[in-house]
This record gives structure tokens, sequence and C-alpha cells, in this order.
């Protein structure tokens, strides 16, 4: 989604958009089809909170840089 | 030699299942970054697995989860995965490091769920996932008032505070903006708890909407950033493939 203006931030729907690495991970672990079985590992325990958000959002160059997204948008 | 042998072993890493099969596909690469992305027929709907290290994605998920680098490339490599054939056709999205040890695992455990991934595959039919974030704006520093004594300090501060509407005033324009939200999402859902604890954040919301609806849902965001304007900020994501509207045992999605 294009930004219609500026009272709005949109990320996403551009190759050059930026989704941060904490939405990535809101999704991909807490969200999505659980297959339950004995074969399946599952980690829906797994609470990253805990972790400290400072320390994800240290991860998220290096995440972008190994993938070659461009470079994260400045803090405001 | 055994030890190499098991080390070697391969398992299938599940992104998502599809009712068809794209053809114009794009190659991926899977989560270790290497092993390309195939599809497998399983009762008729199709599993998008890579050949990943059971060292990897097995035996030693849990400890490399703990380590923030792989975490961090792991997911953005299996979002990317997802959202690239969610471009093609509607996905539903697997939580991430779900792996089965062989073909025929993989295709007995979408049997047994069969009938709920067809419903959920109707649910999602032609719509995205987006998520959307209020959050408040803190107030700048203010100038130092210069006065004789306390009382004409308190004084002179207050006059340059901002006038401060009360609480439930606030409360209310949240509960309109979910409302409106809403009244264009076909679901809502909780979001994550990982964004939760961002500083300032007020509202939080996961919306599922149909594609034809996109520019109403822009509508509505554009209204109220303008009307809140230094208030609050507005930031929303997406198209998300549907992660948060598939079917689970603790469902906390909620119809309309």
């Amino acid at each position: 989604m294009s930004a219609p203006t500026n009272a709005v931030v949109f990320a996403g729907d551009d190759p050059g958009d930026e989704m941060t690495l904490l939405d990535i991970l809101d999704h991909v672990l807490n969200q999505g089809v659980i297959l339950r079985g004995n074969v399946i590992i599952s980690l829906a325990g797994v609470d990253l909170v805990y972790l400290g958000l400072d320390v994800i959002l240290t991860s998220v160059e290096t995440a972008l840089r190994h993938v070659g997204a461009a470079a994260l948008p400045p803090e405001k | 030699m055994a030890s190499e042998l098991k080390s070697a072993r391969g398992v299938l890493y599940l992104y998502g299942i599809t009712e068809s099969r794209s053809r114009k596909l794009p190659e991926l690469i899977g989560v270790d970054r290497f092993a390309p992305i195939e599809a497998i027929d399983c009762d008729g709907v199709f599993s998008w697995i890579s050949r990943v290290s059971a060292d990897d994605f097995e035996r030693n998920l849990a400890r490399n989860m703990e380590n923030l680098d792989w975490l961090a490339e792991t997911s953005v490599a299996h979002q990317r995965v997802i959202a690239a054939i969610s471009r093609e056709t509607d996905i539903l999205p697997t939580r991430f490091g779900t792996v089965f040890r062989t073909e025929e695992s993989l295709c007995r455990h979408v049997a047994k769920r069969i009938r709920g991934l067809k419903k959920d595959f109707e649910r999602i039919k032609g719509a995205d996932e987006w998520g959307v974030k209020v959050f408040t704006i803190q107030p700048t520093a203010l100038p130092m008032p210069r006065a004789r004594t306390g009382k004409d300090y308190l004084k002179a501060k207050a006059a340059l505070l901002p006038s401060r509407r009360s609480k439930a005033s606030q409360r209310d324009d949240l509960v309109k903006f979910e409302r409106a939200l809403a009244g264009v999402a076909t679901e809502t859902a909780a979001a994550g708890n990982v964004s939760r604890g961002q500083r300032g954040i007020s509202f939080q919301t996961s919306l599922l909407v149909k594609r034809t609806k996109r520019k109403r849902l822009e509508s509505v965001l554009v209204k109220f950033a303008r009307e809140w304007a230094r208030e609050r900020r507005i930031e929303c994501t997406g198209p998300w493939p549907p992660y948060s509207f598939v079917s689970r045992p603790d469902d906390r999605v909620r119809s309309k």
C-alpha cells in the first residue's frame, strides 16, 4: 500500500517496504496453522517478550542484511 | 558413521497449505537459505515444504530459537516464502518451526485436518490480513517558564501544557476507530504478543479484509489519522498472509 498521506504509516506492499522484525515474529511465532502430532515441533509456548524488545530489535539489521533487504528506516 | 548418517538426515519444513498449485511461482529458497521450495500433493491440497537439516530444525530448534540472529534470519525467510506464495494463490500459513520427518507423516496430519482446512480456505478466500497499531505521541519537552515564586512557576507551566482530553474521551476515540475498522473487515483478531510491548502503543488489532475493500480500509485509516493529527500515530502493515485467521484450538478470532 503506497503512502497516501503522512498522517498514517503504511508498510509491506512494495518490495522496498520494511515490515519490522517484531511484526514478523508476531505473525510467524504466534499465529498460523498448527498441525498437532508427535512428529511436529510446536513452539506455541515461546514468549519472546521475556527476551527483551531491545535485544530483538538489534537483530533486525542482521536479518535484513542476510536476506538482502534494504536498510531500516531511521528511528522516529 | 551412524552419527554422520543421523546428522545428514533431512526433515520437511512446512510453510503453508494451498488449494491450487500456482504455475507462476518464482524459484524460492527455504528457511535454510539453500533448499528449494516444493509442493507436495496431500489429499488434494498442496503442502509447501523445503528439505532442511534435522539437526537445525528438529533436534536443536528450541536452542536455535534462543539465538536471536538465527531466529531473525530464519523467521524473515519463513515469512518471505509464504508471502511469495500468497501473491499467487490463497495460502493457509503454518506456524514457524513445523517440521515432519516424512512426506507420509505430513500427508497423514494434513488428512486429519482436511475438513477444517477446507473451511479455512473458504474463510480467507480473496482476503488479506492487515495489522493496525495506534501509538500515542509523546509531547515534546516544554520550555522552562520563568517565575519568581513556585506558585507562579506552576501557573506558567500549566498554561504551556496542551489541553488534555479526559481518558474516557480518548477511550471513546479508540472504540470508534475499532468499530470503523470492523466495518471494513470480514473478521478481526487479537494481535500477537511480541510487539505488544512497544513503547506508546495504545491499540492493536489484526484484520481480515477482502482485497476489494482495501481502498475502504485505507480511507478509514487516513480519516482517523487526520482527526488525531498530533495526538496519535497510526501504523498499518500488510498485506500479510492470513496468519491470524486460521482455525486453532484456542481460537481468539471474533467473527462478525
